[in-house]
């Protein structure tokens, strides 16, 4: 569960990376796809699943493809979020 | 109370390789990677839901030492006809005919629908001994050529005896938790066959014949709905998380139930399932593990059990229930028809 002082999604998203599913820190930046951090197509579903639960938002599974990039990720919690506000 | 239990495999083993060999687009490393399924269970032509279904239950049957029940109730997506219901036939097959028996339709989470039925009808007063089944013949409404589903479906059955029975004795059935999403039936679905599309209409192809499923959307769905389900059955009778010492997942695909597990907290050593040797098996899923489990003695009577599932519909169910006090012979029998011995046969590509 989020709450005003959890950090932003970028963030979360880089965490959950490197903790859950062992990603090498130095492969990750904005640009990266999940495909280049070797995540394939279930794998990023449960990276939404994860984000949706951290933040309390739905996410569009439809949308989990290893070709988006963190940037991207991160954007769709962001937008999320807005529209709960 | 569950009082008896008893599963049925067809005797054809289809590996990963001999997909490949039989023509289809991956490998045994993608498989495994992305399922979690070695090898799977296919029936020969011929063999119907209702064969796998008989075996399981006469097993079932002896099981809980019973030869009558009040009801039967079978679980599956793949009848052996479209009409009339298969549960009959299983029924009369049974020595069983003249009892009230029906099929039911909640696909992958059809036998914990099923179970919750016939635990219903029992604390109603409508029965006293009910059958539970959960039988499937996945590969006939496969596409061969399709990796997202003919690599993880298998055929089989599984079958359990209630019996009325009371709160502390092993075996009970404590809280069950259904739910449906009908917004979501697209994601498993065989499009033709139905009074929507008839099969005979001329625009309907192979791909509207078998079984289509979207994989991505179906993950997230299941590790969410199995979850929450989960929760809220154990809430029913208070039983924390820890307290849990068997769980049993729709065999749907091994990274769901690793999610889902590791979710809820569900220590390895008290996960239970067979998805490696068997894939799929939809309805017949849970009630294979449970004979397989039981006759193995892997788990204590008593001990606190959590069930979940989910499938097409969308649809999930959980029970939570205590585990019976049963004697089951074998993990499974096995049903072929009289003739060449299924085992000896090179895997049939079948088209629906």
């Amino acid at each position: 569960m989020s709450d005003s002082t959890s950090p932003p999604p970028y963030e979360t998203l880089v965490l959950l990376l490197r903790e859950k599913f062992e990603v090498d820190p130095q492969l990750i930046d904005e640009q990266a796809t999940f495909r280049g951090l070797d995540l394939d197509s279930i794998a990023v579903v449960e990276v939404f699943v994860t984000l949706s639960e951290h933040w309390q938002v739905p996410l569009d599974d439809s949308a989990a493809t290893p070709d988006l990039t963190l940037a991207d990720t991160a954007a769709m919690v962001g937008a999320a979020l807005d529209g709960r506000a | 109370m569950i009082a008896g239990a008893g599963a049925c495999l067809p005797p054809l083993v289809v590996t990963n390789d001999d997909l490949v060999r039989a023509g289809l687009d991956t490998s045994d490393e993608w498989i495994r990677s992305r399922t979690g399924i070695a090898s799977r269970r296919w029936s020969a032509p011929g063999v119907g839901t209702g064969d796998l279904a008989v075996a399981a239950s006469a097993a079932a049957l002896a099981s809980a030492g019973a030869t009558a029940v009040d009801l039967v109730v079978l679980a599956t997506t793949t009848p052996d006809h479209p009409c009339p219901a298969t549960a009959p036939q299983v029924a009369s097959r049974l020595g069983l005919s003249g009892v009230p028996a029906f099929d039911l339709a909640a696909v992958c989470s059809g036998f914990l629908y099923a179970l919750a039925a016939g635990d219903a009808w029992i604390r109603s007063g409508g029965a006293r001994t009910v059958l539970v089944i959960g039988a499937e013949t996945y590969s006939a409404i496969l596409d061969p050529d399709d990796r997202n589903t003919s690599v993880i479906f298998g055929d089989g059955a599984g079958a359990v005896v209630l019996r009325r029975g009371e709160p502390e004795e092993p075996g009970a059935v404590v809280a069950v938790d259904l739910g449906s999403d009908g917004d979501g039936a697209g994601h498993i679905m065989v499009r033709a066959g139905g009074s929507r599309l008839p099969v005979y209409a001329p625009s309907v192809g192979l791909a509207d014949r078998t079984l289509r499923m979207n994989g991505r959307q179906v993950y997230g769905q299941a590790v969410r709905r199995m979850t929450n389900s989960a929760r809220r059955v154990l809430a029913g009778p208070d039983w924390p998380l820890e307290s849990v010492g068997a769980f049993i997942g729709h065999q749907a695909n091994q990274r769901i139930l690793d999610s889902v597990a590791d979710r809820l907290g569900i220590r390895p050593e008290h996960r239970f399932g067979n998805i490696r040797d068997v894939g799929n098996t939809a309805a017949a899923s849970i009630p294979l593990v449970i004979a397989q489990v039981a006759a193995e003695h892997l788990v204590r009577p008593g001990t606190r059990t959590l069930l979940t599932a989910f499938g097409g519909g969308l649809t999930w169910g959980s029970a939570a229930l205590t585990w019976p006090d049963i004697t089951v012979e074998a993990a499974f029998t096995t049903f072929a028809l009289p003739g060449p011995r299924e085992e000896d046969t090179v895997p049939e590509r079948k088209t629906p």
